[in-house]
């Protein structure tokens, strides 16, 4: 335990107290440059600057957008799976591999799929009648509905994992508490609101959690495809920050944006964790 | 047939058509850039798109292989995911057997601050981790990076761990102490072996984890450790877009992971619907 623990405080710990005391410092970006102690200043500067409450708000959009969609289609296809049974052992497999794939690739290939013109995406909604040319929806360059398509890549990574996680949920629900509702003339939509989702709960809590605090972290899927453009319409927190830092090369600046986007991440895990997780208790079996 | 059966056999119907449909829509977009890799350059980027290559061909990845520092980059990532998933191993295993068997407080804390620094966005660490490396003399290097990766998979493999070691029954290892075992030679002898599936599922997934990495990659290296991903990322600048081979190195670089997981899939469900599930 204490060579772990000693591992993470010299390498995520000390980073950590570096770059919450950097955000006090208004610092020249060249290496060796200047720090001059400003103390509160780069916050002050922080909650005035739109891009910063823009980028918060756009951080949170996305997130709820990723859960919301990966919830639904994973929770869909898990009952689907587990009212199939054993039979659909082949599909899960097949459904899992977005998992593995590098989320760099992901967005890659969805902006390969998504791009007008030569993309397969408006081609094949064209041919269906959906649409009537292949540059009718401009999914990456629509400043729009540009946050909703940076985020289809990043549901289709990891859908499977909300998938996984409800489907083994399921099988741990004995069989006979569906069996007795069903006697009791209970319908399906009644039975998966009123015994399933309850029964779930613990582990729906979990995933969601986990994929939310994941989504609000995205960056390699959203940098690849529009880098934050259109005119920032898909400029998150992370792209903000790395930013500010690296390409405007104030990082006093970006340490304090990235200090209060930590403090809230922290704060929402903790939180979570804790009144869920309870990892070491008793409750444990 | 009584008209129960009929409705049991066509909602049945039903869910195996709208199952065929995700997965389709699942399988597809993999499918169709393994495809386009094979066309050529220019049938790559033709309107209106072909699904099918209508000549096969192995230009694109001749062309992506061929650009510099295309394969290194294999190298490092390779090497990078390997020394990840040894020091991950090497901290995580000792560290979730005490969290496991000396039942604390501490413990307990621990693994809780563990799954916390899950938590930390990695733009926040990955600056100031730049400069630790280069005041230890170790900027642009594997092992660097390889370091800033274990960050983010130690937490994981002690949590990971400590429910598979959970499973192995203490009488196990009295056993062992009795026959003349230290505590360390029963952990190596006895638990380690035993709860061998796990470690080899804390392996994949600390591999996984690095292998597929990529802002403290863009941020900790510069030519000599760039990993691929940073490689695919920089390929829109430096090359134009070049769709084709980047089509072709991107499938390159999943293909392993992607026979990886159809290899080992029972492995890896277990270890990720564990935490989630069991809690």
């Amino acid at each position: 335990m204490l060579p772990a623990g000693a591992f993470l405080t010299v390498f995520i710990g000390w980073p950590l107290v570096q770059f919450v005391v950097d955000g006090f410092y208004k610092i020249a970006p060249i290496a060796g440059g200047s720090r001059e102690f400003v103390g509160f200043g780069n916050y002050v500067r922080l909650f005035q600057d739109a891009d910063f409450l823009n980028a918060s708000w756009r951080t949170l959009l996305y997130a709820v957008i990723v859960v919301t969609l990966e919830f639904v289609l994973g929770l869909a296809v898990a009952l689907i799976f587990s009212a199939l049974g054993n039979a659909s052992r082949v599909f899960r497999t097949v459904f899992l591999y977005p998992l593995m794939i590098a989320p760099i690739v992901a967005g890659l290939l969805w902006r390969f799929l998504l791009i007008d013109n030569f993309g397969i995406v408006n081609e094949l909604l064209t041919r269906v009648g959906i649409m009537h040319s292949s540059s009718d929806v401009q999914w990456l360059s629509n400043p729009n509905i540009a946050l909703f398509s940076v985020a289809i890549p990043d549901i289709w990574l990891t859908t499977s994992f909300i998938t996984l996680v409800l489907f083994a949920g399921l099988q741990n629900i004995p069989g006979d508490v569906i069996e007795a509702a069903r006697i009791d003339g209970a319908r399906y939509p009644t039975i998966l609101f009123r015994i399933l989702l309850p029964l779930l709960r613990p582990v729906i809590a979990v995933a969601l959690i986990v994929r939310g605090i994941d989504a609000a972290r995205a960056f390699d899927v959203i940098l690849i495809q529009t880098n934050g453009g259109p005119q920032s319409s898909t400029e998150t927190l992370s792209l903000l920050i790395y930013r500010t830092m690296v390409r405007f090369g104030d990082p006093g600046l970006a340490s304090a944006m990235g200090t209060v986007y930590l403090v809230v991440m922290l704060a929402v895990a903790l939180v979570a964790i804790l009144s869920i997780w309870r990892p070491g208790s008793e409750e444990k079996p | 047939m009584n008209g129960l059966e009929v409705r049991k056999l066509s909602s049945k119907t039903i869910l195996w058509i709208l199952l065929a449909a995700v997965v389709l829509l699942y399988g597809f977009p993999f499918l169709y850039m393994l495809l386009t890799s094979f066309k050529s350059p220019l049938e790559t980027i033709a309107v209106p798109p072909k699904v099918l290559p209508s000549q096969w061909t192995v230009a694109n990845y001749v062309a992506a292989l061929s650009k510099g520092g295309v394969v290194a980059s294999f190298v490092n990532s390779v090497v990078t995911a390997s020394l990840s998933t040894l020091f991950s191993l090497a901290l995580g295993l000792p560290a979730a057997y005490a969290v496991v068997r000396y039942k604390t407080r501490t413990g307990r804390f621990f693994i809780v601050a563990a799954l916390v620094t899950r938590m930390v966005p990695p733009i926040v660490v990955g600056v100031p981790m730049l400069s630790i490396f280069r005041n230890l003399g170790l900027s642009d290097t594997s092992i660097a990076l390889a370091i800033a990766h274990t960050t983010i998979s130690l937490p994981l493999s002690i949590w990971l761990m400590s429910s598979f070691f959970e499973a192995v029954p203490s009488d196990l290892e009295e056993a062992a102490k009795i026959d003349g075992c230290s505590r360390l030679g029963a952990l190596w002898r006895v638990v380690i072996p035993v709860a061998s599936g796990g470690v080899a599922v804390t392996a994949i997934f600390a591999f996984l984890a690095s292998w597929n990495e990529f802002l403290f990659a863009l941020l900790l290296t510069a030519v000599r450790a760039q990993t691929t991903p940073v490689v695919i990322a920089n390929f829109q600048t430096q090359f134009g877009l070049d769709w084709g081979s980047m089509t072709a190195l991107a499938v390159v670089y999943s293909v392993p992971v992607i026979l990886l997981t159809l290899l080992l899939q029972r492995r890896i469900v277990a270890g990720l619907t564990l935490g989630a599930v069991k809690g």
